[in-house]
């Protein structure tokens, strides 16, 4: 008698289910999701800045540059949060899980990696505005930020976290 | 849920939305830019037949018939005559006739009511039926090649030899092939109406002839990739053995959808059979001068394309289909739902921003001149660059006019684009409603005589 040992794959339809639940946690629960950006942004900006950093986590609001001349507070609102650019994703990916099961794996490594892209995308316009403000002062520093870089930030790191995901989840 | 959060849903959906086209619109643009001519191949190693569905087109019809018969002497004309109204099979038989000197090439499928005017799918079926009839044991299936064309078509004189290339017919996997479709009439203004109407009848025709040979070439050139190039109304060819393939216990490989032609691709390419698209050749068709048809048949291939999300499964079951092939034709499928859903969440922050204007004027007129003008013209460079920039690319590969006519073009493109938000609300009204029957899109020169599309 052989014994046929076969990894048994992660059911399908748990893992549509768990990813239209992490959807819906996405909208419902975005407060918690600024709070752990603002958060992360606040532990970034900790190392690599030489001025004072505080985040006041019930407000979703990063504070920098203390004891310097240009202390500033960022807020992370819904408008600016990855949370809801992750959100259709997540969603693209469940569908496709749901329809073709057998690309589990690829579409959950796919969509890990987008994520994280657009997550770190996010990191790095908030930087981007940390730095202008740095450079430039409050004022020019936030009004270039805000505008214009960060919404091409968005756009070109939007744009490089589908491609990602396109290929990283219908490769062969 | 609050405003904030509306309006940030709203936002990042139109941007994903947004910067998925814009993405996929340059990955398409640059193997269009960059293709080159194929060898051709030998005609006379196949046979052909050209099927030409045909509704009260006693105006055309004879013409198409000479062009056909003149062009491809070896090749076989089969008229299907939808019991047309007017002499249409008339003008076959009289062809055929040839003034006592039978032309053996020329057929005509006459069909009656009550089972004619069943939609086009039903025509082509019929002329299958007839042709495998015709041909008999002898049939050599893998070298016969049916060819749809419109009874006002115009393939190209090179039709024959391009579509017999190595890489398409001359491949026995190639089940069928997609040539790139030319609007006859463009450049041509529409005679007897006014010149305000005769303009815009002649933008109208000059837009669906970039649309065909910039966009919608890039993207059948771009599914050669994906392994899903699809099939089109007009300029069609398939091979006898795919269509047999295909054809079920009914001898029906058309199926019953307003958009019958991407239903056959649909069918073909989960069969196993590879599709082939070239743009060494063309086939010419006439161009809707007339706003109210345009929609019209805009309308009906929004619900064709509806009709066709039912394929969905389908297209993920195949084993024939890859990951991206298969989210390739889910994109296509999804786009009037797309449309749909853009209509509703585009004009959110727009709204919102006109309701906080009403609120305070002054606040919402400094937050746009201190810097939101910016994301203004970010958002709007990135939401009109996709369409603007074909009308260049049309300049550069297909009718060399002046630069800024180009740019003009891409313009008038842009604005092209949104009517189908109009024709996928209207062609979702349809489905709800379940008219799912139409007649066929008037032809310039036909006159109004009542509703341009009817429920049959």
């Amino acid at each position: 008698m052989t014994l046929a040992l076969r990894r048994a794959a992660f059911p399908s339809r748990v893992t549509v289910v768990v990813l239209l639940a992490l959807a819906a946690g996405l909208v419902f629960a975005h407060r918690l999701y600024r709070t752990v950006e603002i958060s992360l942004s606040g532990a970034v900006l900790s190392a690599i800045s030489s001025y004072g950093v505080e985040v006041v986590a019930d407000r979703q609001t990063v504070y920098f540059g203390l004891g310097s001349d240009t202390p500033l507070g960022l807020r992370m609102t819904p408008e600016c949060t990855s949370a809801f650019l992750v959100l259709p994703l997540v969603v693209v990916g469940a569908v496709m899980i749901a329809l073709r099961p057998r690309v589990q794996s690829r579409v959950l490594v796919a969509l890990g990696v987008a994520a994280l892209a657009v997550v770190v995308v996010n990191q790095f316009r908030v930087l981007t505005l940390v730095g202008l403000v740095d450079w430039l002062g409050v004022d020019t520093g936030y009004y270039w930020g805000h505008t214009l870089l960060g919404s091409m930030v968005s756009v070109f790191g939007g744009a490089a976290a589908l491609v990602a995901f396109v290929w990283l989840a219908t490769r062969k | 849920m609050s405003l904030d959060l509306v309006l940030g849903f709203t936002q990042a959906l139109a941007l994903t939305m947004s910067v998925a086209f814009v993405t996929y619109v340059f990955v398409i643009v640059v193997p269009y830019l960059r293709r080159k001519p194929a060898p051709v191949g030998e005609p006379s190693s196949l046979e052909w037949h050209f099927f030409v569905p045909c509704r009260d087109e006693e105006a055309v019809i004879g013409d198409t018939i000479r062009y056909l018969r003149g062009t491809f002497p070896i090749a076989h004309v089969w008229v299907i005559d939808d019991d047309s109204d007017d002499r249409t099979a008339g003008v076959v038989r009289a062809l055929k006739r040839n003034g006592g000197v039978r032309d053996p090439n020329i057929h005509l499928v006459q069909r009656q009511r009550p089972y004619a005017r069943t939609g086009k799918g039903n025509a082509l079926n019929d002329a299958y039926r007839t042709v495998k009839l015709w041909m008999g044991r002898r049939a050599d299936t893998e070298s016969a090649i049916i060819v749809v064309v419109d009874a006002d078509g115009r393939p190209a004189p090179n039709f024959l030899e391009v579509c017999a290339a190595q890489h398409l017919f001359g491949n026995p996997r190639i089940g069928a092939v997609q040539v790139d479709v030319r609007m006859i009439n463009a450049g041509q203004r529409q005679p007897g109406v006014s010149r305000w109407r005769r303009a815009f009848g002649a933008g109208l025709v000059r837009m669906q002839d970039l649309e065909f040979r910039t966009a919608i070439a890039a993207i059948q050139l771009s599914r050669g990739a994906t392994g899903t190039i699809s099939m089109g109304g007009n300029g069609q060819a398939t091979r006898l053995s795919a269509l047999d393939s295909i054809a079920g216990p009914a001898g029906s490989p058309w199926r019953g959808s307003l958009l019958e032609d991407f239903e056959l691709g649909v069918h073909l390419l989960t069969e196993g059979w590879h599709t082939g698209f070239t743009l060494d050749t063309h086939v010419n068709q006439e161009a809707l001068y007339s706003l109210r048809r345009f929609l019209a048949q805009r309308t009906r291939w929004g619900q064709g394309t509806m009709q066709c999300t039912r394929y969905l499964r389908r297209i993920w079951d195949s084993d024939h289909l890859t990951t991206l092939g298969a989210a390739e034709m889910t994109y296509y499928l999804a786009q009037p739902w797309m449309q749909l859903l853009g209509t509703l969440i585009y004009p959110i922050p727009i709204a919102l921003m006109a309701y906080r204007f009403a609120v305070s004027p002054s606040e919402v007129v400094f937050w746009f001149f201190d810097g939101a003008w910016i994301l203004f013209t970010v958002y709007g460079a990135f939401g009109l660059l996709p369409f603007v920039l074909w009308g260049p690319v049309y300049r550069a590969r297909c009718e060399p006019v002046g630069f800024w006519r180009s740019i003009g073009y891409g313009f008038g493109y842009a604005l092209y684009i949104y009517t189908f938000y109009i024709t996928s609300w209207r062609a979702v009204v349809r489905l709800a409603r379940g008219h799912n029957g139409w007649a066929k899109t008037r032809r310039n020169t036909e006159r109004v005589g009542g509703k341009v599309a009817l429920d049959v």
